[in-house]
């Protein structure tokens, strides 16, 4: 049966998340993360999460600084260009008993992972990790958990010998198979259909994957409008459960004809999450304090929302200077 | 004093090792710099990939990641991740992966996940990404790293991304990259400090060529690198010309993103 889309509220949709959920977040490092609804899941408190995002970024960073994930599967934690993950750091350097355990991966295998998951099959083989400490038993750091934990494959992974053609070893990935599938898009049918531009990622096959998919839009719009063009559409609505309106939802990570990466953001969270301490401020000021994500919006201002403004037809802002050394001031901060 | 900085000598020096026509898959940094000076200078033809599914890149602005709409606009075509890296880099379709790094060894073994003992690290970086499968799977790879002792280390502290001496499965004892059944593996390093490749034979590092113009000194490079490596071939790089600056400097980063101006 196709899951009938339900339109909710944000705090609603995030209600549905679960404590030790396994959640998928779509998008690319600093590029289209649903940040508006990982703002929700820090203000409610979510605990022991676990993150499948290949590659992780700011959404990532966030909520292990928050305290709201213990394992990750993921290929790389950054913000790219813009600086470190130093919440993800703090988590893992010099200490034997993390509140937060991460398994390293790669970008094709963590693409396969989630691609089995969509598959609905236990496993893909790949070519990749040979050769590389990622593939050995002695580094798989979630090794005294997988047979505790049900949401752990019993093993990181399997290699066996090609039986069909030359014979070479063959690497076997398991497959990710999320609780919940967290998009941000630009637009969403009232019926679920997804329109991506400037690059769906994994997100595709998160929400195949995935058993609840929640998506937060720039605008919801009728249906009927995505049906000119179906080859534009993106997600059929047969797996999406949940959409919600959410204006600005990527920010400050970048969303293809809407707005850039918001550099002012990038370089406060850098500065701030470094301890503990300024980090938690951080969230107080940016996250909590503002109640919800209008409030969100209203303490960023229009000024700064105005800088971000990217051109339709490039995708980006082509004004907007990125070095964080060297940023000119605007307001909203 | 030359005009230039090292980082410009580094970005100029990788460039000059890209072929016109060749399909490249790049990491974001001084790999992209390197690769879109080359596309806009003496190797126009070439095909640039990134990892996030981006095709035939062409950006009329610097990429700040490779799912940047800079390195999205005008694509011919788009994928994901399944398409790039679990179709055309598996599939042998790459011709050169262009890497960054924190360490590298001598078989050109490059680590960008942790610096110190993996389960309980003095320093955690990124990770992987894709890094790990381009250095598996492309037909060879390009790195490119500041040339400093702690880089160019005996041992990396982690194998991120195979070279020539790999780990084998499951025990971990470093074998040849052919006996893991791989094909590729490096072809230069290109540093702060010079232009490095790999012997035939041993596939040890040597320097094929240093920044002489900007004052390095093959005891320079020695004194850098932490493993003994033959300078006994090593010549003068060429210096940059006008026209590599140029393109650098106002095409390719003007902002100074990654060249520091």
């Amino acid at each position: 049966m196709a899951a009938k889309v339900q339109r909710l509220s944000l705090n609603e949709a995030i209600a549905l998340v679960n404590d030790g959920d396994q959640v998928f977040t779509g998008g690319w490092t600093v590029v289209r993360r649903p940040m508006g609804l990982v703002y929700e899941i820090v203000r409610q408190k979510k605990k022991n999460l676990h993150l499948c995002a290949n590659p992780g970024g700011p959404e990532v960073d966030l909520l292990i600084g928050a305290g709201c994930a213990t394992v990750g599967e993921i290929n790389y934690i950054g913000h790219e260009v813009f600086g470190h993950p130093y919440n993800f750091r703090r988590a893992v350097e010099k200490t034997q008993t993390p509140g937060y355990r991460h398994d390293d991966w790669t970008v094709q295998t963590g693409a396969l992972r989630i691609m089995a998951g969509a598959m609905g099959l236990p496993f893909l083989p790949t070519l990749s990790l040979k050769g590389s400490d990622i593939s050995l038993p002695g580094m798989d750091s979630l090794q005294d958990l997988r047979l505790q934990d049900p949401k752990l494959p019993r093993k990181k992974l399997a290699v066996i010998k090609d039986p069909f053609w030359e014979g070479q070893e063959v690497v076997l990935v398991p497959a990710l198979r999320p609780d919940v599938c967290l998009l941000h898009v630009q637009e969403v049918g009232d019926k679920g259909t997804v329109r991506i531009q400037g690059g769906c990622f994994l997100d595709y096959y998160g929400a195949i994957a995935s058993k609840l998919v929640i998506v937060s839009a720039e605008h919801i719009v009728p249906e009927n409008q995505l049906r000119d063009n179906p080859e534009r559409n993106s997600i059929p609505g047969l797996k999406v459960d949940i959409i919600v309106e959410l204006p600005y939802g990527a920010h400050p990570t970048a969303l293809f004809g809407y707005y850039d990466n918001d550099p002012w953001w990038f370089r406060d969270y850098l500065a701030a999450s470094k301890h503990q301490e300024t980090f938690v401020d951080w969230l107080s000021k940016w996250v909590l304090q503002p109640g919800n994500h209008e409030g969100y919006i209203e303490k960023l201002g229009t000024e700064r929302l105005h800088a971000l403004q990217a051109d339709p037809v490039k995708g980006y802002n082509p004004h907007i200077r990125r070095r964080l050394d060297k940023l000119e001031e605007v307001g909203g901060r | 004093m030359s005009n230039y900085s090292r980082l410009e000598m580094m970005a100029i020096a990788g460039a000059r090792l890209i072929n016109d026509g060749e399909v490249i898959l790049v990491g974001t940094g001084l790999p992209l710099v390197s690769t879109l000076l080359a596309k806009h200078s003496h190797a126009p033809e070439t095909v640039i990939l990134m990892e996030a599914g981006l095709y035939d890149s062409y950006p009329q602005a610097l990429p700040f990641c490779v799912a940047d709409a800079r390195g999205v606009y005008r694509t011919p075509w788009i994928g994901t991740a399944v398409e790039l890296m679990g179709q055309f880099l598996q599939n042998k379709l790459v011709d050169v992966g262009f890497l960054g790094g924190a360490q590298v060894d001598r078989y050109g073994n490059i680590n960008s996940t942790v610096i110190g003992l993996y389960g309980q690290p003095d320093v955690r970086f990124e990770g992987s990404g894709g890094a790990c499968d381009i250095a598996v799977m492309a037909k060879k790879t390009i790195i490119i790293m500041a040339h400093e002792r702690k880089r160019f280390v005996e041992r990396v502290d982690y194998l991120t991304s195979p070279g020539w001496m790999v780990r084998r499965y499951p025990d971990g004892k470093l074998i040849p990259r052919v006996e893991a059944g791989l094909w590729g593996g490096p072809y230069a390093v290109v540093s702060t400090l010079g232009v490095m490749k790999f012997r035939p034979q041993t596939h040890e590092m040597y320097v094929e060529s240093f920044f002489a113009d900007m004052g390095v000194t093959l005891e320079e490079i020695q004194q850098n690198t932490a493993f003994p490596i033959d300078v006994t071939q090593a010549k003068p790089l060429e210096s940059p010309n006008d026209s590599e600056l140029n393109v650098l400097r106002q095409v390719v980063d003007p902002e100074g993103i990654f060249m520091k101006y």
